[in-house]
């Protein structure tokens, strides 16, 4: 390839990786205390048991089980003590973004997942 | 719970749809940038002299016998601790068994993606290589048996059966069965050695060493030898380039390439929706087996998938060849494009792997302490270590791993229409031939993208 052509394709290249950039990280929302209450049935379901939050949400997840036993929270490695007809809760910042499991711990039992979004 | 993955939590995000939109528009506008640059290019063998630097500088190392015995070290260390931690670390948790970060995170995930990086470093590490130099040194061995000409059909099989392990057993997570394999292919792997000659049994029944051979071509490491062997001159040249120079031909080698793309594919196929959904519509079938129908129908899955690759590849290749209008050797010509797919494999592979490899090889640490579960306490000040998010956030990671698949597709359309300037006679004709090949490498980008894209589903057991 001659010089002229790889700097064509090169440029096509930088204009690309700039507007991705641009695309990426302009588009960021976050930072807003965020509440989520979920229920747990049997250690086996989680209701509901997708929850949503943004990069830098303060999130309070309120805890509610119908049996005792721990909760984990994958990532943030957050363990909620469950005790039967009572609600746990716990605060902390989502600084992490991805998709993070929600597990029952004693069985290893997936109860559902909290997706942390740019 | 079954893990998907062969081991180990992934925390990835599907990237955005209108990532994958951009990603999606970059790709299809720079192929016609490509295609609309390259015509009327060279043919002939000048087609594929590509440019290279020497550096001398690298010479006494590339000579010096240190980086093969650190390498050999490592990689014979690395080997032990697979087995001793395997078979008698933590075995109810492999979450706490180095055996598995170290096969599946540092050598399977990390190796290879270095290896595209840097050369093939598999040729310093290799444990059973350096195993039988040492052994060489000692005493003299000589080949017994002669090793039939066999290809390379008993690496690409040694390379299916491991990725099954890692993708349809669902047993990649038993950190015991990972140091008892681990150990039975050693023995193989010596013996054959040992038999049939260390390099006749390497390059052509030892999987790992036929696929990082591939991998290396892709580096940017070249090194010519004089005729007594001896390295002679060191180069650094663009990667992906070397995946041009002359390889052995073979439907061997095809299906070798198929495979290292379908295996990876597949590995990210399995966290999306329509996976679940060919799984749940096949119940009636697997269910009723047991425990062994999980393995079935992955197993199905992956043999599939590679068939598809294979025929769509090959059908793809009939047309280039038609358009390209010359008498050329049909298995050649296909054996020499399947390697120009090689690099969207590598970078799809590093898209796919890069969270799990940045977050998963930090949690080896704090085993360290603790290596086999006993109660140790080797390395206190380890114990407490928690895993650095820094570099897995998404917007960093879909960013990477946006530009990395524009960037392996456009070194393949590059590879691939130098590998046509070679082949066929006029410029006319070999930019013709192009654009199935072009077609194909946009679909295979397309699917790559759009598995990143998918939203990741979780079975639970």
């Amino acid at each position: 390839m001659s010089r002229n052509r790889i700097a064509v394709v090169a440029g096509v290249l930088v204009l690309f990786v700039i507007v991705g950039g641009i695309l990426i990280y302009a588009s960021r929302s976050g930072g807003k205390p965020v509440t989520l209450n979920v229920t747990v049935i049997g250690g086996k379901t989680m209701n509901p048991p997708d929850l949503a939050a943004h990069q830098n949400d303060t999130v309070t997840v309120n805890v509610t089980s119908d049996t005792d036993g721990e909760v984990h929270l994958h990532g943030y490695d957050l363990i909620f003590n469950a005790k039967k007809g009572q609600t746990v809760s716990k605060t902390f910042k989502a600084d992490k973004s991805g998709s993070y499991p929600i597990e029952w711990e004693s069985t290893s039992t997936e109860l559902g997942q909290l997706v942390v979004s740019p | 719970m079954i893990l998907l993955h062969g081991f180990g939590q992934r925390y990835d995000l599907p990237i955005s749809l209108a990532l994958y939109l951009y990603a999606a528009a970059g790709v299809v506008v720079i192929s016609f940038v490509l295609v609309y640059l390259f015509a009327g290019d060279q043919v002939g063998a000048k087609a594929i002299h590509y440019s290279r630097r020497p550096v001398p500088a690298l010479l006494p190392i590339a000579r010096s016998r240190w980086p093969r015995i650190v390498g050999g070290i490592i990689g014979i260390a690395g080997l032990l601790a697979i087995v001793i931690t395997g078979l008698f670390g933590s075995n109810n948790h492999p979450e706490l068994n180095p055996a598995e970060y170290l096969t599946w995170v540092y050598f399977w995930a990390g190796l290879v993606i270095l290896s595209g990086l840097v050369g093939n470093l598999w040729y310093l590490v290799n444990p059973w290589a350096a195993i039988y130099d040492a052994v060489s040194k000692l005493v003299h061995v000589k080949p017994i048996w002669k090793l039939p000409n066999v290809g390379v059909w008993p690496a690409t099989a040694a390379y299916f059966a491991f990725a099954c392990l890692e993708l349809t057993t669902g047993m990649a997570n038993r950190p015991w069965l990972v140091g008892v394999l681990a150990l039975v292919y050693s023995v193989v792997t010596l013996a054959g050695m040992f038999l049939f000659g260390r390099d006749e049994w390497l390059e052509h029944c030892e999987g790992f060493t036929v696929l990082f051979n591939i991998i290396g071509r892709f580096g940017p490491v070249e090194t010519e030898r004089d005729e007594a062997g001896r390295i002679s001159t060191v180069y650094l040249r663009p990667w992906g380039v070397g995946l041009l120079q002359p390889s052995p031909a073979g439907w061997d080698r095809v299906v070798f390439v198929i495979l290292m793309l379908s295996t990876l594919a597949f590995d990210g196929i399995l966290y999306t929706r329509p996976w679940s959904d060919f799984n749940l519509a096949l119940e009636p079938i697997w269910l009723p087996m047991g425990a062994f129908g999980f393995f079935f129908v992955r197993t199905l899955g992956l043999v599939l998938l590679t068939v598809t690759f294979l025929l769509v590849f090959i059908t793809f290749m009939e047309l280039v060849i038609f358009l390209g209008k010359r008498n050329v050797d049909v298995k050649a010509t296909i054996s020499a494009f399947a390697l120009t797919l090689v690099p969207i494999a590598l970078v799809y592979n590093a898209a796919h792997n890069y969270t799990y490899l940045v977050l998963q090889s930090q949690a080896l640490i704090p085993l360290l302490n603790d290596p086999l579960a006993k109660g140790w306490h080797l390395l206190p000040a380890l114990a407490a270590f928690k895993p650095n998010f820094a570099l897995a956030q998404a917007s960093t990671v879909w960013y990477a791993q946006v530009v990395l698949i524009v960037l392996g597709h456009v070194i393949a359309v590059y590879l691939a229409h130098l590998r046509a300037g070679e082949r066929f006679r006029t410029a006319q004709r070999a930019l013709l031939s192009q654009y199935p090949m072009l077609l194909l490498m946009v679909m295979y980008t397309m699917t790559s993208l759009w598995i990143l894209a998918q939203p990741i589903t979780r079975e639970a057991g």
